[in-house]
Parts: C-alpha cells; sequence; structure tokens
C-alpha cells in the first residue's frame, strides 16, 4: 500500500513561491513522471513530499497518515525514501556504509544483509567496491548507489529527482532498467522527476507537467511526449506567444 | 639529544591536550555547523566541579577527592551532560537559525555559565591540587618527562583510537559521520537528527571534560577564564584542520601543538613572549594557502 496524496501544496523560499496550491495523487504500485522546465517548482515538490522542505500551504498523506510537518526522518520510517537530485552520497563513506545508513529504521537484521547481498547481485560494481569510498566511484556507479542506499530503508514509495542528469545516454538506460525492474519485484510506487519527456514516454507511466509551481498537463507519457502540452509547458500558451510577438 | 626527547614529549602532550579540544569543537561543527564557543567554558566547568563552590580563596575539594576510578567517570559525565543540556536548552530551538546566529548563541551560554562560575566560586584564580604526584618527573630517554605528559599522551592516543572505532564500528557512530557529510540526505533516510546532535554533544563535552581534568593537574588552578585560551587554539585547530573534519582537527591540534613548543624552545629569547604573534601568523599563511584546511580529504569533493 503507498497511495501518495498531494492536497493544494504551496512551497515558498521566502517571497518567492516555487509550488502553488498543486493537488496530485499517485496510485500505489503506479509510475508517475514529473516534467516541466527548470525552475517548475519539481524538485520542491519532492523535497516538500520528503519533508525537507517546509510547506506553507496545503497537506500531504501517504496510506492515511499525514506527512505535512513531520521531520524527514520521520517520513523515511513511513516507507518513503528519495534519490536526491545530484545524488548526494556520502562520499568519505564506504558503498557499504551508504548502504547501511539508511537501516537504522529497520529492525530485520537478517533481510537488511539479504538486501545488501541482493543489491551487490544487481549493482555487481557496488559489491566489488564495497570497502571503497564512494567519492571515488563514477557519476553511473554513485547513481547506483544512490537508488540502492533509497532501497535498504525498505521503502513503499521511492521518489527520483533527475536520474539521468549528468549520465551519459547509456548509463540512463541502465538506471531505468534497474528502476523499473525494481518496482517489478518489490511492488514499489515511483515518482520521478525527469526533465526529458522523450525519456518518461520510452520508459512509459503517467506524466504530470509542472510549470510556474502548477501542474499544466497530465496524461499517459507517451501520448504527452509530441502533444501541444508539452509545448505550452516550455514555451508558455500558443495564444499568449502570439500576444506577445504583435 | 636529551633536549630533542624533551622537546618531543612536551609537543605530543600539549598537541594531544588541543587534539582533544579541537575535537569537540569538530564533532559537534560536523553534524550542525555550530561553533561551540561555549566549549571553554565546559571545561571550566568541569575544573571548578571538583571544588566546594566558594568564593574563599582557598579551594576545598569536593569531587576531587573522590578516587580517581569515581572521579573520572563522573566528570566526563557531567562535562556530558552540560554539553547535553545546553543544547537542549539552547541550540534545539535555533536549529534552522543561520549559524552565525547559532554562534553569537554560543557566546551568549558561554557567558552564561562564566558568569555562573564566577557567581558561584568567585573571580579569583584557586590552587588546587589534582593528583599531585602526577607531577613528579620519570626520565625518559635522558629527558625528565612529568608522568602526566605521558598519561596525556596515550590518554590522547586512547581518546582518537576510542572516538575513531566509535565512529566506524558503531551505528550511532556512522550515522554521526553520515550526518556530518550532509544531514539532510542522512535524514531522508531515517537517521534521527536529535539522536545524532544528542550524541554528538555528550561526546563533545566529555571530551571537555578530559581536557579539563588534564588541565586542572597540569596547572594545579582552577580559573573561571581557563576555558578561553584553550578554546581559542581548538578553535584555530579545527579551522586549520578543515572544519568538521574529525582527522584535521587531531592532525591540527597536533601541528599547533608541536609548532609552539617548537617556538617556545627556539625563538630566540627576546621574541618569546611574542610566540603566539609568530604561531598565529603561521596559521594565518596556511589559511592564505589553503583556506579549505590543510586535511581536507579529496573524496569529499563532490563528482558530477
Amino acid at each position: 500500500m503507498s497511495k501518495l496524496g498531494v492536497f493544494d501544496v504551496s512551497v515558498r523560499y521566502g517571497k518567492v513561491p516555487a509550488v502553488n496550491d498543486l493537488t496530485l495523487h499517485v496510485e500505489e504500485g503506479e509510475r508517475v513522471f514529473v516534467s516541466g522546465p527548470n525552475g517548475a517548482g519539481k524538485s520542491s515538490l519532492l523535497k516538500a513530499i520528503s519533508g525537507a522542505v517546509a510547506t506553507s500551504h496545503g497537506r500531504i498523506e501517504m496510506d492515511g497518515d499525514l506527512l505535512t510537518g513531520l521531520p524527514p526522518e520521520a517520513i523515511a520510517r513511513l516507507g518513503l525514501s528519495m534519490v536526491p537530485e545530484g545524488r548526494e552520497i556520502f562520499g568519505s563513506l564506504t558503498v557499504e556504509e551508504n548502504l547501511r545508513v539508511g537501516t537504522g529504521l529497520r529492525r530485520d537484521a537478517i533481510a537488511v544483509e539479504e538486501d545488501i547481498a541482493e543489491i551487490y547481485d544487481s549493482f555487481p560494481i557496488l559489491g566489488e567496491r564495497r570497502g571503497a569510498a564512494a567519492g571515488a566511484l563514477s557519476g553511473g556507479q554513485q547513481q547506483m548507489l544512490a537508488i540502492g542506499r533509497a532501497l535498504m530503508t525498505n521503502p513503499k514509495l521511492i521518489m527520483v529527482d533527475e536520474p539521468s542528469l549528468g549520465l551519459a545516454p547509456k548509463i540512463v538506460d541502465q538506471v531505468y532498467d534497474t528502476l523499473c525492474a525494481l518496482q517489478e519485484e518489490r511492488g514499489l510506487t515511483l515518482l520521478i522527476v525527469e526533465q526529458s519527456s522523450l525519456r518518461a514516454a520510452r520508459v512509459g507511466g503517467r506524466m504530470v507537467l509542472m510549470r510556474g509551481g502548477r501542474i499544466v498537463g497530465e496524461g499517459n507519457a507517451a501520448d504527452m511526449a509530441d502533444r501541444d502540452a508539452l509545448a505550452a509547458a516550455y514555451f508558455g500558451k500558443p495564444s499568449q506567444q502570439t500576444e506577445a510577438t504583435t | 639529544m636529551t633536549n630533542l626527547a624533551q622537546l618531543f614529549f612536551d609537543a605530543a602532550s600539549l598537541g594531544g591536550l588541543y587534539a582533544m579540544a579541537a575535537l569537540g569543537i569538530a564533532l559537534i561543527f560536523g553534524v550542525m555547523n555550530l561553533v561551540n564557543f561555549a566549549h571553554g567554558e565546559y571545561i571550566a566547568f568541569c575544573v571548578f566541579a571538583l571544588i566546594v563552590p566558594s568564593t574563599d580563596a582557598v579551594a576545598v575539594m569536593f569531587l576531587g577527592r573522590a578516587p580517581a576510578l569515581v572521579l573520572i567517570p563522573v566528570v566526563l559525565a557531567l562535562g556530558g551532560l552540560i554539553a547535553v543540556a545546553s543544547e537542549y536548552a539552547v541550540f534545539r530551538h535555533l536549529r534552522r537559525a543561520d549559524p552565525v546566529a547559532m554562534m553569537i548563541a554560543s557566546f551568549a551560554l558561554g557567558f552564561v555559565i562564566r558568569n555562573a562560575l564566577l557567581a558561584a566560586y568567585g573571580g579569583r584564580p584557586k590552587a588546587i591540587s589534582l593528583w599531585p604526584g602526577l607531577n613528579t618527573p620519570v626520565n625518559i630517554a635522558g629527558a625528565s618527562v612529568p608522568l602526566l605528559q605521558l598519561i596525556v599522551i596515550v590518554t590522547t592516543l586512547l581518546v582518537v583510537t576510542g572516538l575513531a572505532l566509535l565512529l566506524k564500528k558503531t551505528r550511532i557512530g556512522l550515522e554521526m559521520r553520515a550526518a556530518a557529510e550532509n544531514f539532510t540526505m542522512a535524514r531522508l533516510l531515517g537517521v534521527r537528527a536529535n539522536r545524532v546532535i544528542t550524541g554528538a554533544f555528550a561526546l563533545s563535552g566529555a571530551l571537555a571534560a578530559a581536557v579539563a581534568l588534564i588541565m586542572a593537574t597540569q596547572t594545579g588552578v582552577a580559573d573561571v577564564k581557563m576555558g578561553g585560551q584553550i578554546m581559542l587554539v581548538a578553535f584555530i585547530a579545527t579551522v586549520l584542520g578543515g572544519l568538521g573534519s574529525l582527522p584535521g582537527a587531531v592532525a591540527a591540534g597536533f601541528l599547533v601543538g608541536i609548532v609552539s613548543v617548537v617556538l617556545q624552545a627556539w625563538l630566540p629569547l627576546d621574541a618569546r613572549p611574542f610566540r603566539d604573534a609568530f604561531l598565529y601568523t603561521l596559521v594565518i599563511i596556511c589559511l592564505l594557502l589553503r583556506p579549505q584546511g590543510l586535511f581536507v580529504p579529496a573524496s569529499a569533493k563532490p563528482r558530477v
């Protein structure tokens, strides 16, 4: 079970609004992409859900639990995990230590070891370098580590912020293959920020388009990729554009 | 040769003291970006806990009378307690505040503790004798070394090793290291902020207590101002070591100790009163050349 509900949520940095009265529902086991131009508020939305930034208005629920106002560690304990933008792995910790940071909330020590073994199975390179400083891994390996680390909290829902950022397309393919396989295997719910709507369309799922802190379009990612809504989100509504040019 | 051995023991024991004080500061900076200027007052507080509160010139031992096996754990616990209490009373309410605001609050807290000590004990430094036997010199390698110096060196090694083991091998240690590197990310992974911060304050306070015991034995004086000087040196060591880096704090603490002992020994007689000016000049040069600190590991750099 992991049904996420975002109701009329606003996020402000000082006076600058980042998310405006946004409402979004994610069903259990669903894969939802959040797309849109830079500054649309995608990352802020994820941060608000995870508790990393405070909301100024609205409420967020998961499986009937109110997340709004909870500290990030309490939200993590409710089964929500995050792979943040830029991965934010702990560079001075070893690969294995990175994986273990998120296991403090678990009481199933045996399953933790099994999970670590499983992650090394899925990402052999992490197993090979388990004792190495995580900061010495390549960008793609760090992304894998960040995903593995997020899994170690045994979450029901994982949010991934820009998994393709700074990675070669081939690596991005791998990252998405892994995410999809994990989702299948564990019945995870995924909420992914992805700037490239083409990429989202190829992976498949529902897509939500954001602009100026609001949702401006929604639909099947494959249909959305080549629709006017996209152009509207990135360049403004066609009518506005004509007004601007005349 | 004699001279060199003497120099070595002096440098190692002074460096060890600085390293422990610097560790106390670096631990807290690591988890909450706070330079806790009240740390020096924790040290003074622990020294004064040894004697009966009174404004008389002669100090009457209070805790100081207890046998070492009782005294040491109790003083360490007291140091941890005052640090944890100050976190609970002051810094917890400033979690989201600007680091500068937190730093100013730590100054204020330091004033409060210092003035409370002044009120209870009076402003005059008092002679105390804690374990006077430890100042008897022992002959090693031709150098005459007070037993206490050896104890300081061994204690520092034990404390540093113990802390390293704690940080490396235990759950709370792992959480502290993760939190020191990226606190928000650690919390997103379920690491409890309060637990880590309380742990860091407790350890930091216990380190202050260890420094207090050593200083009290070494100098034989309880002075309300005694925390200020060592706090300054320890702060410089943490900056030199790269703020928040624990190995850096230890290394820089030793370095500052070694350099000041060497300056003391080798500066011309006329220049010796200005030893600290030379020391701080070297510190400024170091910071100009490496503003990020001397011992910042390359792996800490983010990678794209």
